[in-house]
């Protein structure tokens, strides 16, 4: 143990605290690769992990819910209480309210009879008493709140403030709920809670068996359970997406721990004659990349703690405009991911670092082969690290192939890190063919000349560098191309969508699966309006299907086809599919959306069973229509369809079209008028579209975010290298002082190089980020969300983003340039 | 006589890393006419490299003057210093002489590629096939032996017609017959391009070229022999 520690300090440890600026470039690359990791898997929990409801202490522990779309009927708690069966069965209303200086909190109704029956008229409401302290002023009891309710401002008096930990919401008794709601005769749910003693198998099914089978019992945990899974996708690729700086970062210790090796030949070749066993010398260089990774995980992990707490908030407003109402939570560390980080950071550093490390075992004894050998050897290989490269292609195009397992797209996943291979294993050559290309230019300036040369004959180390800023550089390009493809189709979409002139619904806070109801009148009072040609009323409600949830909506489809522009998946004649939704006679029929269709692997023609209301409804799918708004799907019928099994159902969303020639701006003035303490807002159809884009490039920004960090590990892997460079050819800058080179040329060479390393990276990560934002688009995509994207590779945006990692190379390489153009040529001249 | 290429005027140098400063050349004076060989000879760490050095404009002394064509190099800026060096001095050395990315006719053409100057290649094809080495032009340095290289770096060393030949050990690490080939070169150096050839190194059949031998004892000169 004692030599093997001594030949540890002396062979690694020491040259790594000479070279302290370049052992600390290494661990912070790493470093910020891990927080990245770590930040992301913090964040989503944080972000979605408080589904949980907030009530749960307030009515106590709930075995059962029963939840129906459209509202479970009221009546059915005088029928569940009547069972021979030992439990309660209590009713809940569960919304959001909005509080001045606080937001969007939940509000609940409950059966709190205690609060019921106020005496000066005012519901009285229960508050949380973290709430309590959120609020501007604490209130206490007696205090009289102003709750908004889906635009309605409802006064309230504080009974009590209730204990509920970090919980923030607002209970009422389920009485004054459905009043200041307008919600007579239902429910959100029904909790059931058995007593001790009562067999929870026969509750159960003597509960199944007395609903309809459209109502759904589920256990309390099912609904978490739902939006954990309607949220994996989501996460994973986010997940993978923050794996990119990982890559990055294990390019960068491969290349650290090959200039190692490269460095320390000389003394591998004495140790080994001097009786070194070869497995000392590999356990020394995986002892350095561990250090590596251990130090950078640690770094890693406090970093991403923060980067965690910094990103929360951005991740948990993506997951309420897309998915569901969720609170942040408080971002914790726990020991599982403490352990996680770090063995990502040793397990990265082990793998990328075994590669150089054989290597250097494979010295021969006395053998110290000089570096000009050790690369011309390395310059043969391109040829046989060419076909490599061709290998990896075919491997990743076949995986691509491959469909979804067990819904996440792994083929496409595997086939983005061959692809990652390929251009990696391709990178000599290129180097090689760029330089022979540049020839000619480069040679018009000896600094030119000197930087190809140099590029050219550290090959094996020039490439890895490259490769790793090249993958970079690819990610940004294909996610680039991948959102800004989105966006486009996005757009364009909406434009097709978004064809009425004004759309009006409740002003309450938007999250996706809140649909607050719209007065009952609201379409007899937008008719009435002058200068309105039609309007659409379009119910949205929740539907679980398949153990995933979507969105059940209905609208009056001929309106739709007369005014709309609906467009179906090719060969799908879109005037015959809603003309026989509307036709109101022979069976129901509904269109779905392309995600609910690709998930739950359903074509026009299929039949579909699905709940509404009470009911379990068989219908016919006519056809399958593009939609971006959300990955869960819709399924859409007439209104005629919902009205047969839902009468009476509220209206959430209106589209009002106008008649040729009438003034917007007066008609939504017009609508305001009279639907004035509605709690109803109008919005024309040029703002819903700049929303919906809001909120996609608000959901993309943290995509963003995670780009920019991996370009920053590639920039300090540049830097590092380049250092690395100049470091070990000083004697040959020593050299050319000697022989009439000035300072400034000097730096220009350094500078040279660092631009041929951009330009080499920019081909290869644009050539690279094409094919992985093909991946993203036609296979990952594709297959967690469901949509089909049109590929519109943002040509300005690409442009500007290598303009800008090129001169951030360029910055990078000014403190290389400077030590060389520094270095003083009688002292280094003279070395070894 | 003519005016001296080099003159060293009473050159002191002392080197303080850290500690006290250590001597290591006290008042060397010395000149170098045009068209002359100089040997410096002396023990191993005796000032030789220094002195050349300070010759070389590559290194300033602590005291004293060193003038090249009756300039000092310490009163001259670093762009001044990089022309001087450019058009007045040329450098061999003992090891590693070559850069191993450029081709030999690369290597020869160096200078004055940093000098910008025009007609360079031919320049340098000239210097080569006076080494006898044409036939190389296209090589790498690691295709060369050991001597071969050091005819390539007198072929570089002269290929701008420096006034002042600087040479460290330029045998040093030869064998008898490439360290004659090098010798022969250095003396018609200075016959055919009338550099001033400076000369550092421990063989007598190099000093035995000198028209002038210095001999160096602990950074003083103990003995000067001329003829
Ligand atoms: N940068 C420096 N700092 C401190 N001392 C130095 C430095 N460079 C040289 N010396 C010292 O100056 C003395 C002369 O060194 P120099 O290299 O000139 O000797 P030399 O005559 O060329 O020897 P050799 O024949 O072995 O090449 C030596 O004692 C050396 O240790
Ligand atoms: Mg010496």
């Amino acid at each position: 143990m004692k030599p093997r520690m001594k030949l540890l300090r002396s062979l690694i440890l020491r040259p790594l605290r000479r070279d302290l600026p370049r052992t600390l470039l290494t661990v912070l690359s790493v470093a910020l690769g891990v927080a990245v990791v770590v930040a992301i898997d913090l964040a989503g929990d944080a972000a979605t992990g408080s589904f949980r409801s907030s009530m749960e202490t307030l009515a106590g522990k709930t075995d059962l819910e029963i939840t129906a779309n459209g509202g479970v009927d009221e009546r059915w708690i005088a029928a569940l209480a009547a069972l021979p069966v030992d439990a309660r069965f209590s009713p809940v209303i569960e919304t959001q309210a909005v509080l001045a200086g606080v937001g969007s909190v939940a509000l609940y109704g409950l059966d709190l009879l205690n609060l019921a029956g106020a005496p000066n008229g005012l519901p009285r409401v229960a508050v949380s008493e973290a709430l309590a302290r959120a609020l501007p002023v604490r209130p206490s009891a007696g205090t009289v709140l102003t709750l908004n309710l889906a635009g309605r401002p409802q006064r309230c008096e504080v009974a009590q403030l209730t204990p509920a930990g970090a919980a923030e919401f607002v209970a009422m008794d389920i009485a004054d709920a459905q009043q200041v709601l307008a919600r007579y005769g239902k429910l959100d749910r029904i909790d059931v809670s058995a007593a001790p003693g009562q067999d929870f198998a026969a509750l159960e099914a003597t509960v199944r068996h007395t609903l309809p089978a459209a109502y759904l019992v589920t256990l309390p945990g099912a609904r978490n359970q739902e939006n954990q899974r309607m949220l994996r996708a989501f996460r994973w690729n986010l997940r993978v997406l923050s794996y990119i700086s990982l890559v990055v970062g294990a390019f960068l210790i491969y290349n650290t721990i090959s200039i190692s090796v490269v460095r320390r030949r000389a003394e591998i070749g004495i140790l080994r004659a001097a009786g070194a066993a070869r497995w000392m010398v590999l356990w020394m260089f995986l002892a350095e990349a561990l250090l590596f990774g251990l130090t950078g995980g640690l770094l890693g992990l406090a970093l991403g703690r923060i980067l965690a707490a910094a990103t929360v908030r951005l991740i948990a407003g993506t997951v309420n405009a897309l998915y569901t109402t969720s609170r942040p939570a408080p971002v914790v560390l726990t020991w599982a991911e403490t352990w996680l980080a770090l063995a990502t950071g040793a397990v990265v550093a082990l793998v990328s670092a075994f590669a150089p490390a054989r290597e250097a075992i494979q010295v021969p004894p006395t053998e110290a082969m000089s570096r000009g050998a050790h690369e011309h050897r390395a310059r043969l290989a391109w040829k046989r690290a060419l076909a490599w490269s061709a290998g990896f292609a075919a491997a990743a195009w076949a995986s691509s192939q491959a469909g979804p397992w067990d819904g996440y797209p792994v083929g496409g996943y595997l086939a983005a890190l061959l692809s990652v291979a390929a251009a990696a294993t391709a990178t000599p050559a290129t180097v090689l063919a760029v330089n022979r290309a540049t020839r000619t230019l480069v040679r018009r300036k000896v600094e030119g000349l000197l930087a190809a040369r140099s590029l050219q004959s550290s090959l094996s180390r020039t490439s890895v560098v490259v490769a790793a800023l090249a993958t970079a550089i690819a990610m940004m390009a294909s996610v680039g191309i991948m959102v800004g493809s989105f966006r486009q189709t996005v757009a364009l979409w909406l434009d097709v969508q978004l064809r009425a002139d004004l759309y009006v619904r409740a002003a309450a806070p938007a999250a996706a699966g809140v649909n607050p109801p719209l007065p009952p009148d609201i379409g007899a009072v937008l008719s009435a309006i002058p200068g309105v040609a039609a309007v659409d009323l379009f119910h949205a409600l929740d539907l679980h299907y398949a153990g995933e949830r979507a969105t059940l909506g209905a609208g009056n489809l001929d309106v739709v086809r007369r005014y709309g522009r609906l467009r179906f998946l090719p060969g799908q004649n879109r005037d015959a599919i809603l003309r026989s939704l509307s036709a109101g006679d022979g069976p129901n029929r509904a269109i779905v959306s392309e995600p609910f269709a690709i998930k739950h692997h359903i074509r026009a023609g299929d039949r579909l069973t699905i709940p509404i209301g009470p009911h379990m409804v068989a219908l016919r799918v006519a056809g399958v229509y593009y939609e971006y708004s959300s990955s869960q799907g819709f399924v859409v019928v007439d209104n005629a369809t919902l009205r047969r099994y839902l009468p009476g159902q509220p209206a959430t969303n209106a589209a009002v079209y106008l008649a040729p020639g009438a003034d917007a701006q007066k008609v939504r003035r017009q609508i305001q008028l009279r639907t004035a303490g509605m709690g109803i807002s109008v919005a024309p159809n040029s703002e819903l579209r700049r929303a919906a884009i809001e909120i996609f490039d608000r959901t993309f920004a943290i995509t963003w975010a995670l780009e920019a960090v991996a370009l920053v590990v590639a920039m300090l892997g540049a830097a590092n290298s380049l250092l690395a460079l100049v470091l070990d050819r000083r004697r040959e800058i020593g050299l050319l002082r000697y022989l009439g080179a000035s300072p400034a040329q000097i730096r220009g060479m350094i500078l040279t190089e660092a631009g041929l390393f951009g330009l080499l990276a920019a081909i290869l990560g644009l050539a690279l980020g094409f094919a992985l934002s093909l991946l993203l688009i036609f296979v990952v995509n594709r297959q967690s969300f469901g949509w089909t994207i049109q590929f519109h590779p943002p040509g300005l945006l690409l442009a500007a983003a290598l303009a800008a990692v090129w001169s951030v190379t360029l910055l990078a390489a000014l403190y290389p340039a400077r030590v060389a153009a520094r270095l003083v040529p009688a002292e280094v001249v003279h070395e070894e | 006589m003519p005016a001296p290429r080099l003159e060293l005027r009473g050159v002191s140098k002392s080197y303080a890393n850290g500690g006290p400063p250590v001597e290591v050349l006290h008042e060397i004076s010395l000149t170098a006419a045009a068209g002359s060989i100089t040997a410096l000879v002396g023990r191993s760490g005796c000032g030789k490299t220094t002195l050349l050095n300070l010759a070389g404009a590559m290194d300033f002394p602590t005291a004293g003057e060193v003038l090249i064509e009756g300039r000092s190099t310490s009163s001259l800026s670093e762009s001044q210093l990089t022309a001087l060096r450019r058009r007045r001095v040329g450098f061999v050395f003992q090891f590693f002489q070559l850069l191993p990315t450029l081709t030999v006719l690369e290597n020869v053409e160096l200078p004055l590629l940093l000098s910008r100057a025009p007609r360079s290649a031919g320049t340098a094809l000239d210097r080569l096939r006076w080494v006898g080495l044409e036939d190389k032009a296209a090589s790498l340095p690691y295709q060369l032996s050991g001597g071969q290289m050091q005819r390539v770096a007198v072929a570089r060393a002269l290929v701008h017609a420096p006034d002042l030949l600087i040479a460290d050990e330029p045998t040093g690490n030869l064998d008898t017959t490439s360290g004659d080939q090098v010798l022969a070169l250095l003396r018609e150096s200075a016959a055919r391009f009338g550099a001033a050839v400076l000369m550092a190194t421990h063989s007598a059949e190099a000093a035995a070229i000198a028209g002038v031998r210095v001999s160096l004892k602990d950074g003083r000169i103990v003995a000067i022999d001329r003829g």
